[in-house]
C-alpha cells in the first residue's frame, strides 16, 4: 500500500448562519489520500465538499481537527506554505498577465532563474496542448483553454498535492468529458496526489480511484465507484449515485423478501415479518412478455427512448419501478399499456442495513 | 462568531504583512481621525476639567445660534430641492431627449465645471453679475438697489455648484429605466404624461431621495459660499463657527457651534448611506446612450427639456466666461481695459500660495491614493479583528462637514505634544483622511467585481499576502488608485472649509488667498486665481481620464466615474 499523503483527522468547520445560528459546514471529517491517488469528494451543493477542499488548501481554517500533508501538520499553515496546486471552478487566471506569465507565476514567486522558468512553462504548456499560446491574454481563450492554462499553472511548480474545485462545471457537456480525460491522464502521468471536488456523479466515477460521498458536512461513504454503485451504504448514496429503485420489502418465513408479488431469496439471518430496504438498479430488472414463466406482473406506464437504451416506468401494485433496457438485444420491446413480467436475480439486490 | 474571531486573530498574527499594515493604519486613524474628534468633544463638553453640557446648552439658548442653525437647515433644504430638480432636468435631457453625442459631451463638460472649481467661483460670478455695478443688475437691467447678498443668492450659488451631484446620481437611474417599460405602457394606450407620472417618476423616487440628501449634506457643510454671499442678515452655522474662532479666538464656542452642525449632518449621512442608498438598485453598466431611442417623451416636451437645460448650461458658461473676463480686465465694471496684471499679481505676490498648494497637493496625492487603495483592499478582502470598525472610522472625516474637521484639527494639534498646526504636514494629513475615502470606496467597488479566487490562486502558487497584493491585487485595482489620486489632488486644489483653520504664515493655500482677495475686494486677482485652479484641475482630470482609458483592465470605466462622483 502506498504511503498516506493527505490525512484529515476529525476536521470540523462551523460558520454563522443569520437565521439558524452556528451551523456545521463540515463535521468531524476523517479522510486519507494515498500518494498518487485521486480521491473525489462528491455530493450535492452545500454538503461541505468545497469547504473540505478549501481547508486542505488552507483558504479556510478548521475549527477542530488536524490536517497533515506528507506527515507534516499543516492545520494552521498559510496556503502559500503548503505546496499545493489549486484549480478553481472559474479558472481564476490573472486577467492582467499573459498566458506565459500566468503559468510562470508560481516559479517567479519562488525566484527561479529565468531560463528555467522559460523551459518549464514551455514544457507544461506542451503537456496541456497549448504550446503556442504563451503571448495570448486570458480573455482571448475559450473556457476549455483557460481551464487548461489553470491546470498548467497549478502543476508547473511541482506541488505535492493537486486540488480541483469543480473545475469542469463551467464547460459544456462534450468538453467536460474531453477535459476530465485529459485531467486524469495528466494526473496519472505525473503521479500526483489529487483531491477532486464535483457534484457530478458520472464525472466522479469516470475520474476517481476512490470517491468520498458527502452529505450535510459528513462523509457518508468512502470507496471505489463500484463499491458505491453496487453496495451503497445509505439511501442517500443509493439515490445520489446513478438511478435506483428502493424497495421496502417484508421478510417471509421462507427467508424470501416479498415486494408486490416479487419473491427475492436473501441470505439467512433476518426474522420473518421484518422490513428490509432493497436497492435494485434499473438495468438489473429483467422484463419479459407475460407467458408461462412465473414472476410479478406489472404494466408499462411510461416509455422513454434514449437511443442506446430505453427507460420504462412500470406500475407494480401500488409501486412504480424504473427499468432500463438495451432494446437492440432485448427479445421484445414494449409499449405503454402492455403487461409485463418482472424478474430480479437476488444476486443483484443490495440490502441497506 | 467566537470561533471566527479566534481564527481571524490567529491568522493575523501569522501574517506579518497584514499585521503591520493594520497596525500602522490604526495608528494613523487614531491620530488623525479619532484623536481630533475626541479633543473636539472634550473641549466642547468640559469646563475646568469637569464634564458638562453647559456650553452646548448656552449655545442653543443663544438666539443668534438658533437662527444660524435654522438658517442652515432652510438653506440646505432649498438647495436640496432646487438642485435635485435641476439635476433631474439635466439627467432626463441627457438620457431621453435624443441629443447627439457632441451635445451630450457639452452637457457633461458644463456640469463638470462646477465640480472641479474652487468653492468661490459661483459666488464671485454672482457678485460680478448682481453686485454693485453688476453686469446683469446694473448694465443689463439698470437696477442699482438690489443686493447680491442674502439667502437667495446663496441658495442660487450653492444650487449651481452642487446640482451636478444630483445629475450624476440621477442619470444612471433614469438610464436604467428600460424604455421598453415605458413603450409597453404607451402601447397599452396611456398618454405620455400619464406614463411619465405613473411609470418613470415612481421608478426614480429612490434616486430623488438620494440626490436630495447628498445635496442637503453638501449645502449644510458649505462654508465658502455663505461666507461670501450670505452677508450678516443670513448667518449659517459653518460661518458662525469660523467667525467665532478667527474673530474671537473662542475655540470652545467654535467647537460647540460645529457640534450643532454635527447633528443634522450625521442624521443625513446615516439616512443616505443605510436607508436610501441601499434602495437605489442600479448597476452602472456604462451602456448609457446605446439603447434604442425612447418615444415616451413627446417632441414638445423634449424640446422644452432641451431648452431648459440649454438655458441653465448657458447660465453656467456665462458665469465662467465672466470669471475669465474679470481676470483679464483692470477693474470689472469700472475699467474694462484688457490687462495681464492680475495674473502677474498671482504669479508674483501670490506665488507662495500657488507653490504651497501645489506642494501640498502633489505630496498628498500619492499618499492619499495609496492609503485609499490599502484601506479599501483590507476592508474588502482581508479578515482581521476590527475590520468593520476600520471601515467606519476611515469614513468619519469624509462624512463630517469640513468645518468640524478643521476645528477638531486646530484644537487637537495646536498644543504639545502634537503641535503640528502651522506646518504643511497637518494640511496634507487633513486632505488625505478627508478625501481618500473616495479612493477607498472605488477600491472596494472594484474588488467586489474581482473574484476572490484570483487572490487565492496566487496564495496557492506560493505567494505571501504582501506579494499577492503587489503582483496581483495592485495591478487590478490600479484604476481605483488613480481615481483616488485624482480626487485628493482636485480637493487639495479646491477645498477650504477644513483647511482654512490650518493655514499659517508659512503655509497658505490658493483658496484662502481667494477668500482674502474677496474680502479686500481685490476681485481681479481672485478671478485670476480661480481661473488658474480650474485650468490646472481640468488638465489633471483630463490626463487621469486618458490614463484610465488606456488601462486595459475591465474595471477602469467605473473608476473614471468615481473621479467626478467624489
Amino acid at each position: 500500500m502506498a504511503p498516506i499523503s493527505i490525512r484529515l483527522d476529525r476536521v470540523s468547520k462551523r460558520f454563522d448562519h443569520t437565521v439558524k445560528g452556528e451551523v456545521y459546514a463540515v463535521r468531524e471529517v476523517s479522510l486519507s489520500v494515498e500518494t498518487g491517488e485521486l480521491l473525489t469528494l462528491l455530493g450535492p451543493s452545500g454538503c461541505g465538499k468545497s469547504t473540505t477542499l478549501r481547508m486542505i488548501a488552507g483558504f479556510e481554517e478548521p475549527d477542530e481537527g488536524t490536517i497533515s500533508i506528507d506527515g507534516r501538520d499543516v492545520t494552521h499553515v498559510l496556503p502559500n506554505r503548503r505546496g499545493i496546486g489549486f484549480v478553481f471552478q472559474n479558472y481564476a487566471l490573472f486577467p492582467h498577465l499573459s498566458i506565459f506569465e500566468n503559468v510562470a507565476y508560481g516559479l517567479r514567486v519562488q525566484g527561479r532563474p529565468e531560463a528555467e522558468i522559460v523551459r518549464a512553462v514551455a514544457e507544461v504548456l506542451q503537456l496541456v496542448g497549448l504550446a503556442r499560446y504563451e503571448r495570448q491574454q486570458p480573455h482571448q481563450l475559450s473556457g476549455g483553454e483557460q481551464q487548461r492554462v489553470a491546470l498548467a499553472r497549478a502543476v508547473v511548480f511541482r506541488p505535492k498535492v493537486l486540488l480541483f474545485d469543480e473545475p469542469l462545471s463551467n464547460l459544456d457537456a462534450k468538453l467536460r468529458v474531453e477535459m476530465r480525460e485529459q485531467i486524469r491522464s495528466l494526473q496519472k502521468r505525473i503521479g500526483i496526489t489529487t483531491v477532486y471536488v464535483t457534484h457530478d456523479q458520472e464525472e466522479a466515477m469516470a475520474i476517481s480511484d476512490r470517491i468520498a460521498v458527502m452529505e450535510r458536512g459528513v462523509v457518508v461513504q468512502d470507496g471505489t465507484a463500484k463499491d458505491l454503485y453496487y453496495r451503497p451504504a445509505t439511501e442517500f448514496v443509493a439515490r445520489f449515485i446513478g438511478r435506483t429503485n428502493l424497495l421496502e420489502a417484508r421478510m417471509l418465513p421462507s427467508g424470501e423478501a416479498a415486494f408486490e408479488g416479487l419473491r427475492l431469496p436473501l441470505p439467512a439471518g433476518r426474522p420473518a415479518g421484518a422490513t428490509v430496504r432493497l436497492v435494485v438498479r434499473p438495468e438489473m430488472i429483467d422484463m419479459i412478455a407475460p407467458g408461462p414463466d412465473r414472476g410479478a406482473v406489472g404494466r408499462v406506464v411510461q416509455r422513454t427512448f434514449l437511443g442506446e437504451k430505453t427507460d420504462y416506468e412500470i406500475e407494480l401494485g401500488t409501486a412504480r419501478l424504473q427499468v432500463s433496457r438495451n432494446d437492440a438485444f432485448a427479445r421484445a420491446t414494449f409499449e405503454v399499456g402492455d403487461e409485463v413480467v418482472l424478474r430480479i436475480d437476488s444476486a443483484n439486490v443490495h440490502v441497506l442495513e | 462568531m467566537a470561533a471566527g474571531i479566534a481564527s481571524d486573530r490567529r491568522r493575523i498574527l501569522r501574517d506579518p504583512a497584514l499585521f503591520g499594515a493594520v497596525a500602522v493604519l490604526w495608528l494613523l486613524l487614531a491620530l488623525f481621525v479619532l484623536y481630533p474628534l475626541a479633543e473636539l468633544l472634550v473641549r466642547a463638553f468640559s469646563d475646568d476639567g469637569k464634564l458638562t453640557l453647559e456650553p452646548l446648552l448656552s449655545a442653543v439658548a443663544d438666539g443668534s445660534n438658533r437662527a444660524a442653525f435654522l438658517n442652515s437647515l432652510i438653506l440646505a433644504t432649498t438647495v436640496g430641492i432646487l438642485g435635485t430638480l435641476l439635476g433631474f432636468l439635466f439627467a432626463l435631457t441627457a438620457v431621453r431627449a435624443g441629443l447627439g453625442r457632441r451635445w451630450l459631451t457639452a452637457l457633461d463638460a458644463a456640469t463638470l465645471l462646477p465640480l472641479v472649481s474652487p468653492p468661490f467661483t459661483t459666488s464671485i460670478a454672482i457678485v460680478f453679475s448682481f453686485g454693485p455695478k453688476g453686469f446683469i443688475s446694473h448694465y443689463l437691467l439698470g437696477l442699482d438697489n438690489i443686493s447680491a447678498y442674502g439667502f437667495w443668492s446663496t441658495a442660487l450659488a450653492e444650487t449651481i455648484t452642487y446640482f451636478p451631484i444630483a445629475y450624476l446620481t440621477l442619470r444612471p437611474i433614469i438610464a436604467a429605466i428600460d424604455p421598453n417599460l415605458e413603450e409597453m405602457a404607451f402601447s397599452l394606450g396611456g398618454s405620455r404624461w400619464r406614463i411619465f407620472r405613473t411609470v418613470t417618476l415612481p421608478l426614480a423616487v429612490p434616486g430623488f431621495a438620494n440626490a436630495f440628501l447628498l445635496l442637503f449634506a453638501a449645502s449644510l457643510a458649505d462654508f465658502a459660499t455663505p461666507l461670501i454671499l450670505a452677508g450678516n442678515s443670513f448667518a449659517v452655522l459653518p460661518t458662525q463657527a469660523y467667525l467665532q474662532i478667527t474673530g474671537m479666538f473662542d475655540f470652545k464656542g467654535g467647537a460647540v457651534l460645529s457640534l450643532m452642525l454635527l447633528v443634522p449632518a450625521a442624521a443625513v449621512y446615516l439616512l443616505q448611506r443605510y436607508w436610501v442608498g441601499r434602495r437605489v438598485y442600479v448597476t452602472v453598466s456604462g451602456k448609457v446612450g446605446q439603447r434604442s431611442r425612447s418615444r415616451a417623451i413627446a417632441p414638445l416636451a423634449s424640446a422644452l427639456l432641451v431648452a431648459g437645460t440649454a438655458l441653465v448650461t448657458v447660465a453656467i458658461l456665462y458665469f465662467y466666461a465672466l470669471l475669465l473676463y474679470a481676470s483679464v480686465v483692470v477693474a470689472f465694471g469700472a475699467n474694462n481695459s484688457l490687462t495681464w496684471q492680475h495674473y502677474h499679481v498671482i504669479f508674483t505676490e501670490g506665488l507662495p500660495a500657488i507653490r504651497d498648494t501645489l506642494i501640498i497637493a502633489l505630496v498628498g496625492m500619492p499618499l492619499g491614493g495609496f492609503y485609499g487603495v490599502l484601506v479599501g483592499y483590507l476592508i474588502a478582502r482581508r479578515r482581521f479583528p476590527g475590520r468593520q470598525a476600520m471601515e467606519i472610522v476611515s469614513m468619519i472625516n469624509y462624512a463630517l462637514p469640513g468645518t468640524i474637521v478643521g476645528i477638531a484639527y486646530l484644537i487637537a494639534f495646536n498644543d504639545p505634544p502634537l503641535a503640528l498646526t502651522g506646518g504643511a504636514l497637518i494640511i496634507v494629513a487633513c486632505y488625505i483622511f478627508r478625501y481618500s475615502p473616495t479612493g477607498i470606496r472605488a477600491t472596494v467597488a472594484l474588488l467586489q467585481q474581482i473574484d476572490r479566487s484570483i487572490e487565492e490562486a496566487s496564495a496557492s502558487l506560493g505567494a505571501g499576502s504582501g506579494q499577492t497584493f503587489r503582483r496581483v491585487t495592485l495591478p487590478l485595482i490600479a484604476p481605483a488608485f488613480f481615481a483616488g489620486l485624482g480626487v485628493v489632488f482636485i480637493r487639495s486644489m479646491t477645498a477650504i472649509s477644513a483647511t482654512i483653520f490650518l493655514v499659517s504664515l508659512s503655509w497658505t493655500l490658493i483658496t484662502v488667498r481667494i477668500l482674502e482677495n474677496m474680502t479686500e475686494l481685490a476681485l481681479g486677482p481672485a478671478a485670476a486665481f480661480s481661473v488658474f485652479v480650474i485650468v490646472v484641475v481640468f488638465a489633471v482630470v483630463s490626463a487621469l481620464s486618458a490614463l484610465l482609458a488606456r488601462l486595459r483592465t475591465p474595471t477602469a470605466g467605473a473608476a473614471a466615474r468615481s473621479l467626478l462622483g467624489g
